[in-house]
Formats: C-alpha cells, sequence, structure tokens
C-alpha cells in the first residue's frame, strides 16, 4: 500500500517544552491508522502537526521531515489553507457553526469554490450528508440550527462538513470521546464506509476503538513513538513491554 | 415647550416685492422694511401710544426677529400678498416669561427688563386675548438664535446626528479590524504588547485631549475647516476606538475557540475565519461596546471645544461640511446664556438628548436581538 504520509524524526516544542520527540511514522492510504496513549502523550499533537493546526498555538514549533504526497507539509512554498483542504479535520467536541445543518455543509465548498451553481451546491450538500449516514434524520431539516441536534448527529454533521470538501484525508481527534455508546457505534461503522475513499487518522482514548476500527496502530508514551504495527499485532503481540502494559491498563 | 404669540393682522402689497413669475423677488424683498411694517400693525392694538419713547417700549415687547419670520412667511405664501392675513408672531422672551410666571415682579422697576408700563400693556393684551401661549413648533423646526423665542434645536439634533454617523461609520471598521489584527494576526511581543498597552490607555485619557489632537491634526495639519460635522465625528472617533476595541476583543475571545478551529480545518483562511464565523458570532458584544462608546460621543462637549464646535450657528446643516454644532454644546451654550428664558430651552434639550440617547440605545438593542444566536 502507497504511503500517504511520511513523517521523520517530527520534533515540536510548545515554548520550551518538547511535545514529541523525535517520532517517524508513515501513514497509509485508504486505511485507518490510530494513535493510541496515555493523555499528554503527544498523539494529538501530532495528528495537528499533519494539517498544520499547530500554526494556530502561540510557541509551537515543528521540526522534522513531514511529507504528504512527498510534498513537504511545512514547506513555505505550501499554504496550509490548501492542505487543509486536502487534510480535513474532525475535532473532540462536536462543534458546529451555530448555522443551519446546510449551511455547515455547505460552508467549505463554498469557500473553497467547489460548487459552480446552486443545484451542484445542494448535490453536495446532501451527498455529503448521506456518506455520512445522516441524510435520513435531517432531509426534513436542513434549515434547522445544527446545534439543535444531539451530540453524536452533531458530531456526524462535523464528518459530513470535512468530506464536503472532498479532502484525501480525515483527521479526527478524539471524535467519539464525547458520545455515548450507540452514537459511538454508528460513528465506527461510518468510519469503516469511509476508509475506502479517504485516508483516516483517528486518535483515540479507547484501547477498543482502536482495536475494532482500525488497521494500523501507534502507540505513543511520554512523547515517544514506542511502538507502530498492524493493530491485530499491537494488541495481541505486542514487542514492547511498555505496549503491553499500557493495553493491558498497567500504565496510562 | 409653550411660546407666547401675538396674532396680528398685517396685509403687504405685493406690486413692489413680486417679480413677473409670481414669486417673492430677493433682492426687493431683502430691501423692504418689514420690521415697520410689523412694529406698524403691532402699534394699531395700542392707539394710545404716541410719544416717541413709548413707542419704542412697546415694540419692544415683540420679537427682534419678527420681521424675518413675517418675510419667510409670505416667501411661503405668495397668495397671502395684497390681502390682510393674520399672523402669529412671536412675543419676545420677556412676554414669554412673564406669562408663564416666571418673571420676578418684585424687584425694583429700573433693574427689570420689562417696565411697569410694558407689564400693564402685556396685562392688557393677555385679558383681550392678543397674546397666547402657543405650541412653540418653532423650537423643533429651526437652529440656534441669539434671541431665545426663535432659537431651536433642530440644528444641534442634525448636527449630532452627523457626527455620530461619521463616529459610528470610522470607529466601528476600524476597531473591529484592528482587533481581528491584534487578536488573530499580531505575532507576540515586544510591539503587541505596547500597542495593547496604548490601547487599554487611550480609553483612559480625557476626552479634551482628544479635541486638541483634533485641533492639531485634523484643522492645523490637514486644514480642515472648523465646526463642522466631519471633523468632529473624527474626533470623537478617535476616543470611541479604544473602548470599542476593548469591548470587541473581549467578545471575539468570548467565542469559544472551537468554532475557529472548525472554520480553519476546513480550510478556511484565518480571515474568512473571523469574518464568516467568529466576527459575527461576537456581533452582539461588539455592538454593545460600540453603543457605550457613542453614547459616550454623543454626550461629550469637550473635545468637540477645540475644533469650534461651540461656534454659533443660525443654520440647521445640511451636510457633514456644513457648521454646525451639538446637542451637548447646545446645552452648555444655552446654559450659560443670561436670558431666563434659554433656561427652558436647555432643560428641554437636555429631555432631547435623552431620548435621542434612548433611540440609540433602543436601535442597539433590537439589532443585538437579532445577531444573537443561541448554542
Amino acid at each position: 500500500m502507497r504511503n500517504k504520509f511520511e513523517t521523520e524524526n517530527v520534533v515540536v516544542h510548545y515554548g520550551t517544552k518538547i511535545a514529541i520527540d523525535d517520532i517517524s511514522l508513515n501513514i497509509e492510504s485508504n486505511n485507518i491508522t490510530s494513535l493510541i496513549g496515555p493523555s499528554g502523550c503527544g498523539k494529538s499533537t501530532f495528528l495537528r502537526c499533519l494539517n498544520r493546526m499547530n500554526d494556530t498555538i502561540d510557541g509551537c514549533a515543528v521540526s522534522g521531515k513531514l511529507l504528504l504526497d512527498n510534498e513537504d507539509i511545512y514547506s513555505d512554498n505550501l499554504d496550509p489553507v490548501d492542505l487543509r483542504a486536502k487534510v480535513g479535520m474532525v475535532f473532540q467536541k462536536p462543534n458546529p457553526f451555530p448555522k443551519s445543518i446546510f449551511e455547515n455543509i455547505a460552508y467549505g465548498p463554498k469557500i473553497h469554490g467547489l460548487a459552480k451553481s446552486k443545484a451542484e451546491l445542494n448535490d453536495i450538500v446532501l451527498e455529503s450528508l448521506e456518506r455520512a449516514g445522516l441524510i435520513d434524520e435531517v432531509r426534513d431539516r436542513l434549515d434547522d440550527s445544527a446545534t439543535g441536534l444531539s451530540g453524536g448527529q452533531q458530531q456526524r454533521i462535523c464528518i459530513a462538513r470535512a468530506i464536503a470538501v472532498n479532502p484525501e484525508v480525515i483527521l479526527m481527534d478524539e471524535p467519539c470521546s464525547a458520545l455515548d455508546p450507540i452514537a459511538t457505534a454508528v460513528i465506527e461503522e461510518l468510519l469503516d464506509q469511509l476508509s475506502k475513499d479517504f485516508t483516516i487518522v483517528i486518535v483515540t482514548h479507547s484501547m477498543a476503538q482502536a482495536a475494532r476500527v482500525s488497521n494500523k496502530t501507534a502507540f505513543f508514551h511520554l512523547g515517544k513513538l514506542v511502538e507502530f504495527g498492524e493493530t491485530q499485532k499491537i494488541f495481541t503481540n505486542p514487542e514492547e513491554e511498555r505496549t503491553q502494559n499500557y493495553i493491558t491498563g498497567r500504565i496510562g | 415647550m409653550q411660546q407666547a404669540y401675538i396674532p396680528l393682522k398685517i396685509q403687504v402689497s405685493g406690486e413692489k416685492l413680486l417679480n413677473s413669475s409670481g414669486a417673492v423677488d430677493a433682492q426687493k424683498a431683502l430691501l423692504f422694511n418689514w420690521d415697520s411694517k410689523v412694529k406698524k400693525a403691532f402699534r394699531e392694538n395700542f392707539p394710545e401710544v404716541s410719544s416717541r419713547s413709548d413707542k419704542k417700549e412697546l415694540n419692544r415687547l415683540i420679537s427682534s426677529n419678527s420681521g424675518y419670520d413675517v418675510k419667510q412667511f409670505f416667501i411661503k405664501n405668495v397668495e397671502a400678498f395684497n390681502s390682510e392675513t393674520l399672523i402669529f408672531i412671536t412675543a419676545s422672551d420677556d412676554v414669554d416669561q412673564y406669562l408663564k410666571g416666571r418673571f420676578n415682579t418684585d424687584i425694583p422697576e429700573e433693574d427689570r427688563r420689562l417696565t411697569d408700563k410694558q407689564l400693564k400693556w402685556i396685562d392688557g393684551m393677555h385679558s383681550e386675548g392678543l397674546v397666547k401661549l402657543k405650541f412653540n413648533k418653532n423650537f423643533f423646526t429651526s437652529a440656534d438664535s441669539r434671541e431665545p423665542e426663535s432659537s431651536g434645536i433642530l440644528g444641534a439634533v442634525v448636527g449630532s446626528a452627523l457626527t455620530m454617523f461619521v463616529t459610528v461609520l470610522l470607529s466601528l471598521p476600524l476597531a473591529v479590524m484592528a482587533s481581528i489584527y491584534l487578536e488573530y494576526f499580531a505575532k507576540p511581543g515586544k510591539l503587541t504588547d505596547f500597542i495593547e498597552v496604548n490601547i487599554n490607555n487611550l480609553a483612559a485619557v480625557p476626552s479634551i485631549v482628544f479635541g486638541l489632537l483634533g485641533l492639531s491634526l485634523f484643522l492645523s495639519f490637514f486644514g480642515l475647516p472648523r465646526s463642522i460635522p466631519l471633523v468632529g465625528g473624527m474626533v470623537l472617533a478617535l476616543m470611541t476606538i479604544p473602548t470599542v476595541i476593548i469591548a470587541t476583543r473581549a467578545s471575539i475571545r468570548a467565542v469559544p475557540p472551537s468554532i475557529k478551529d472548525a472554520a480553519l480545518g476546513l480550510g478556511a483562511s484565518k480571515m474568512q475565519a473571523a469574518l464568516h464565523h467568529v466576527v459575527p458570532l461576537a456581533m452582539p458584544g461588539i455592538l454593545t461596546g460600540t453603543i457605550i462608546g457613542t453614547a459616550q460621543a454623543l454626550g461629550e462637549t469637550a473635545p468637540l471645544l477645540m475644533i469650534g464646535m461651540v461656534a454659533f450657528i443660525i443654520d440647521v446643516p445640511t451636510s457633514f461640511t456644513s457648521p454646525s454644532t451639538v446637542l451637548p454644546v447646545q446645552i452648555f451654550m444655552w446654559a450659560d446664556s443670561a436670558e431666563r428664558a434659554f433656561y427652558e430651552r436647555s432643560s428641554l434639550a437636555i429631555m432631547f438628548l435623552v431620548a435621542f440617547l434612548i433611540l440609540i440605545n433602543l436601535t442597539a438593542i433590537i439589532l443585538r436581538r437579532k445577531f444573537e444566536k443561541k448554542w
């Protein structure tokens, strides 16, 4: 399988504090890669390097090599706006815009000029909602405020919103941590569907979730990448002792 | 809100004043002695008065501007020429005050503004119904005057409105842009800190200092004319901007950062994230800040004194560059005047100012309601 992201010796500082230290990780295309590890281990930081969302944090410095399709993510020639159109993101807390459902989904295509006409925009919105498995629930109330939906629906709105821009990669930062088990199950099922079209990188606290949804798993600890490999292998037969301890709940 | 009026029958022959098209010839109207026409008509009420000094005292009972008023009346109503027309002439402010019971008759005659003889005439006129208190329409339709009876508030109201318009137009966009810059684009460092400290300090600078700045910058350096709403608005905008910036930044920060992240995550530029999402959500707070700033600016006198907006202006301003005054300055000038009749006009103007403020605040509350979103 082709590598979507290639990273080598990535170091991230927040001011003087080192958040992640010397991480080299390749992420395969059309695959789900999950990043696990205890809080503060740097997995979210690493995720946010992949679409340069760290740029918005004061005092954050990234060094090392980060390539998306062999193109340097942190090169001066690359506009983070273009990067983020290719690498979408879903956040921990559902954060729909306080606007209508339709406007939430339509915003991305609008600013990127993906739709030439109103009808086309309408199609994009409906298609995105369908791919996010939300269409049946919201078909009749596209003009209602997205903030009036349930948490799980809001999170799927955010996924639909990310899909609408037609990215290549979707980054998910603990997308289910604010949701109940049923909504989580719906989203996990959705991830499986989406992995056919998109490369997905998901940060999760739930090891069960990582085991269920991902093809590959990376275990982070204290800013270092401890182990990276096939999910099945990580969970059944890890090479490192620390990984073993973490997945069995002895450290965390 | 009332004013004493004296109804007079006046007949003017149109022969000498009208031009061929039937309108009043401006040149001829200027030369025509309207004053004597009014005075003559007025004296007909008092056939017994004949001596020169008595006539003079009698004339003082009507407003010295009545000739002008009559002229304006005839220019507007050309059909009134050549027939006896009933015109309500404004009585002088002393008559007005006396009829309203605000004239102290206990002080000795030589210290009074009205002599015993004049008082007797007024009493006589009053009992015969020749002088009446009527609603003072003039107060709402004209600008300032030396004579209390013909002074009005419209000039100041229009001046205030024009000035506020300039202030809001300048301060709101500038302050919002400055806030967006400081919140989203400014790199933290010495320069940004310096700007921030200065903005916070500027909000506490006495307003007269802004007036001085306006005087030296706009009037001396740029050579703009004095007393105009444009400059007044610019000076007040200088004063308002720090207040609005502080409020705007606070409300931008109050918008959940997740909204900004959401927009950035979709590939919106910082500017798009700010303008499409954060600023609309911060709008209620921004508007509140602007209202507070504008309300403060509306009641501000000191900086306007420095740029010549205390001028005595008898025309209602028609543009941003015509000389004008504003409500608080008008109140200040009237409260300062010697004539007793200005006292009630100041009170009325103060009520007007308050009403003006309530109006602005109401508009703002309605706007806020409209923009406010729940999540």
